[in-house]
């Protein structure tokens, strides 16, 4: 007599069942790099021409600041269009070049290794990656192809006549529209999203995680560590795996020290939270 | 054995006690004018009335501590068991791994000097007199998850971790290949992996705490430091299903199994092991009235209890976690042992033995137990529903030697909140475990068929487990694994006091709002004349059923 009814032969293990196609959606800034949206901006924007319309470009970018502080307070999408906005008149072409130098000069250098880790251990399970970022594509594009990552979302200027209006197209990736791009992806593909996984840093994240099998929260910022530890996601740091050690989450004053130091508050932050995706 | 009466008399009155004859009085049956009984429940503690005739099995008293810890170990290193002693194995030139048993004993952490601090300050002032220096200290985690730096501070003390943190003090790694080595295969097939370091040292050193007699032995080294390769080959149903019980190593598979990889880890390496046992005073100052029987109790340890017991009740769950994972346990050595592995276990095994075991005539029908607030796998962390089962069916059931305390298709009744509630960061795969595979079966052949590979092998899961302070992917299923033969013997398991019956339905046992009402359930089908047993918790017992 058991509890479980029978007693069951022990069987030999069987071989796995065929794996279903798998993905793990991964947010780009912050999460697998240490950069964000307002860094790659005023990067392009001091490297788009002569020095005059670079300090044009720069002091526009810097009137935008405090519309830019208030979007960030408000919503993702909201601060996307108000930092893209500053890229008017910016050529295709030019664009394209500064996305390719600045991913190859910056973004490359800027890479979690414990991230770059965990994409291969994820491929080599057979877990596809995908990258679904706020970033501009003309930075994603060239980031993906060093990654040997086939597909992603990213935001998309609408140009006219060669010159950026410095209109996003739709979707913008941002919130809600990753998620739905994420559920349209795995439609298209056969992929049960219940099977992927999806990593981002911040809360405006969550529901593009909550969309997702498998959400992990990376370096998350307070909210979404918060609410992370409140769902049960898994919680991992990229950045300082040692320092992260200091896991002890019931009333611990020094891991919150800790926490803050590392993971400002996403209303004040410069890094991560400010920047789309 | 008991010794003549004529003998017992010649023994002091601290030894009398621990005469296995006079521990009779360990066994108690409840009557009308007995007292209630103080239940472990999760973060709380209940005190409860047991029906009439109800045995309650008492732990035996401590064992007198060593009057001289530091000098019994100095008396140890001198003088090993078939070995020559530590110094004279040494030359200026060798290479030295000390491996040092992790934060999962023993329970709740002991107040410091740990064990291991006193070991750990004269193997290494040793080491330093002899001019060795290549000295690696790891502690053996196995896939148990990294201790963190404050945690391996307290455990090996300053003077250790100021000259060796991080670069040659730091958590084994399971998941890191390249710091593996596979020494071999067992005439039974089983892969032996080790870590490289202890593989290629010329003298491994094994710093153990035997807090229960499951402890220690070839588990140490063959378990400690190694990776998922060779624990999957005693960690699994089968061999767990063969051992009856866990806590008597000459029945027990997982033993057996582990035995023979730790004989041919000796084949490979040189291991000094040196092994210590703690006594059960588990609980002092204000909190030992906690060892006491209930019918001994002065108003003054009702009062403690009744305090203790409000104070919880008020605190947040944050607050009482915090409360009860910083209470540091009063624990005394009784004896320490170094040398050959086999020489020295069966040593710290009989005293272990002389401080836990029982005797018991009979099985009941019914066996009510408590489940605590800690187990070996959530020290400064949660007691999540997986690791409830474990401790009421994988450990608690397995307090015997001989025979079950509860007959087979007997009922255990086991009280706990039973929360759906998880660490995230300690526990990340509990939680896909317990909500995807229990939720499609709770048969775990076929867990063990159909999700151990995929969870074993979980990127995110190893990343937390490497980087983070995750147990591994497959740690669920050992959890689920343990529980193993209880579940083949038992009829019924009944969750006493459970607060969400989704998640004692989820571990495919029954629920109960209360004590009472888990007691009427069970004799409503085995009659009322059922026996009932009551293994009393704190400390810990290993009943000798007869």
């Amino acid at each position: 007599m058991s509890v479980y009814g029978k007693k069951k032969a022990l069987e030999a293990q069987a071989p796995l069942k065929p794996q279903r196609r798998r993905a793990a959606f991964y947010d780009l800034d912050g999460t697998l790099v240490d950069l964000n949206l307002v860094h790659a901006a005023i990067y392009t924007l001091a490297n788009v021409g002569e020095w005059s319309g670079r300090v044009s470009y720069l002091l526009g970018f810097a009137a935008r600041i405090p519309r830019i502080y208030a979007a960030e307070q408000r919503d993702r999408r909201l601060l996307n269009t108000v930092v893209f906005e500053a890229f008017k008149g910016v050529s295709r072409d030019r664009l394209l070049s500064i996305g390719e130098e600045y991913c190859e000069r910056i973004v490359i250098g800027r890479l979690f290794p414990r991230a770059l880790e965990l994409i291969e251990a994820n491929r080599s399970a057979g877990i596809e990656p995908v990258l679904v970022t706020g970033s501009p594509d003309f930075i994603v594009a060239p980031l993906a192809r060093h990654l040997g990552v086939a597909d992603f979302a990213a935001n998309r200027f609408v140009f006219s006549r060669g010159r950026s209006t410095g209109r996003l197209a739709e979707p913008v990736m941002a919130g809600e529209e990753k998620a739905a791009w994420c559920a349209e992806y795995a439609a298209a593909r056969n992929i049960n999203l219940a099977d992927c996984w999806g990593y981002a840093d911040s809360h405006y994240d969550l529901a593009f995680l909550a969309e997702l099998g498998h959400p992990v929260a990376v370096n998350p910022d307070r909210r979404l560590r918060a609410a992370a530890l409140s769902r049960e996601w898994p919680v991992i740091h990229f950045e300082t795996a040692a320092s992260s050690a200091q896991l002890f989450d019931f009333g611990n004053d020094r891991e919150r020290e800790t926490d803050r130091e590392r993971e400002p508050d996403s209303e004040q932050s410069t890094r991560g939270s400010s920047g789309a995706g | 054995m008991a010794r003549a009466e004529g003998k017992l008399k010649e023994l002091k009155t601290a030894e009398l006690r621990h005469e296995t004859g006079a521990r009779s009085e360990l066994v108690v049956r409840v009557n009308r004018r007995s007292e209630r009984r103080v239940i472990p429940y999760g973060e709380e503690f209940l005190f409860e009335k047991l029906p009439v005739g109800t045995r309650v099995i008492y732990p035996p008293p401590p064992l007198d501590p060593l009057a001289d810890a530091d000098q019994a170990i100095r008396y140890a290193l001198l003088h090993p068991e078939n070995q020559n002693p530590l110094f004279a194995q040494l030359s200026p030139n060798m290479r030295v791994t000390i491996a040092i048993d992790d934060l999962s004993l023993p329970l709740p952490p002991m107040r410091r000097p740990d064990i291991r601090e006193r070991l750990l300050n004269q193997v290494l002032q040793t080491l330093a007199d002899y001019g060795v220096d290549d000295v690696h200290l790891v502690i053996a985690t196995s896939l148990h998850r990294r201790m963190t730096e404050a945690e391996i501070r307290r455990v090996v003390g300053e003077r250790a971790f100021k000259q060796y943190w991080p670069e040659r003090l730091y958590n084994f790694d399971g998941e890191n290949r390249a710091e593996l080595a596979m020494l071999g295969k067992t005439e039974h097939g089983e892969e032996v992996w080790l870590s490289r370091r202890a593989a290629e040292s010329d003298l491994l050193i094994y710093l153990n705490i035997n807090l229960v007699p499951m402890d220690g032995g070839h588990k140490s080294v063959a378990v400690g430091l190694a990776p998922y390769q060779s624990l999957r080959h005693h960690h699994n149903v089968a061999t767990l299903r063969d051992s009856h019980s866990y806590m008597d190593p000459t029945r027990s598979a997982l033993h057996r199994s582990s035995d023979r990889m730790g004989r041919l880890v000796h084949k490979s390496l040189n291991i000094f092991q040196i092994e210590t046992a703690v006594n059960t005073r588990m609980y002092g100052g204000m909190l030992d009235f906690l060892h006491k029987n209930e019918d001994q109790f002065s108003d003054w340890d009702r009062t403690r209890l009744r305090g203790f017991q409000w104070t919880m009740r008020n605190l947040s769950n944050e607050m009482r976690r915090n409360v009860l994972h910083n209470y540091a346990a009063p624990y005394g050595m009784i004896g320490v042992w170094a040398g050959d592995t086999e020489a020295v276990h069966r040593n710290a095994l009989a005293k272990v033995f002389q401080q836990y075991a029982v005797p018991v005539k009979g099985q009941a029908d019914i066996l009510i137990v408590g489940v605590p607030y800690i187990c070996p796998y959530n020290v400064y962390s949660i007691m999540n529903p997986v690791l409830v089962q474990c401790t009421g069916l994988g450990y608690l059931f397995n307090m015997y030697r001989n025979k079950p305390l509860v007959r087979e298709g007997g009922t255990m009744i086991v009280c706990h909140p039973l929360r759906d509630e998880f660490h995230p960061e300690h526990h990340p795969s509990y939680i896909e475990f317990f909500h995807r595979c229990l939720a499609e079966t709770t048969d775990a052949v076929e867990l063990e068929k159909n999700f151990e590979r995929e969870f074993a092998r979980n990127p995110t899961y190893i990343h937390m487990y490497r980087y983070g302070n995750a147990y591994h992917g497959v740690h669920p299923f050992y959890m689920w694994y343990w529980g193993e033969p209880a579940r083949q013997h038992l009829g019924r398991v009944i969750a006493a006091g459970c607060e969400e019956p989704e998640v004692a339905a989820r571990l495919g046992w029954e629920a109960a709002d209360t004590l009472d009402e888990a007691i009427a359930m069970a004799t409503s089908e085995q009659g009322r004349s059922a026996s009932i047993t009551y293994l009393h918790l704190p400390p810990l017992v290993i009943a000798d059923v007869e």
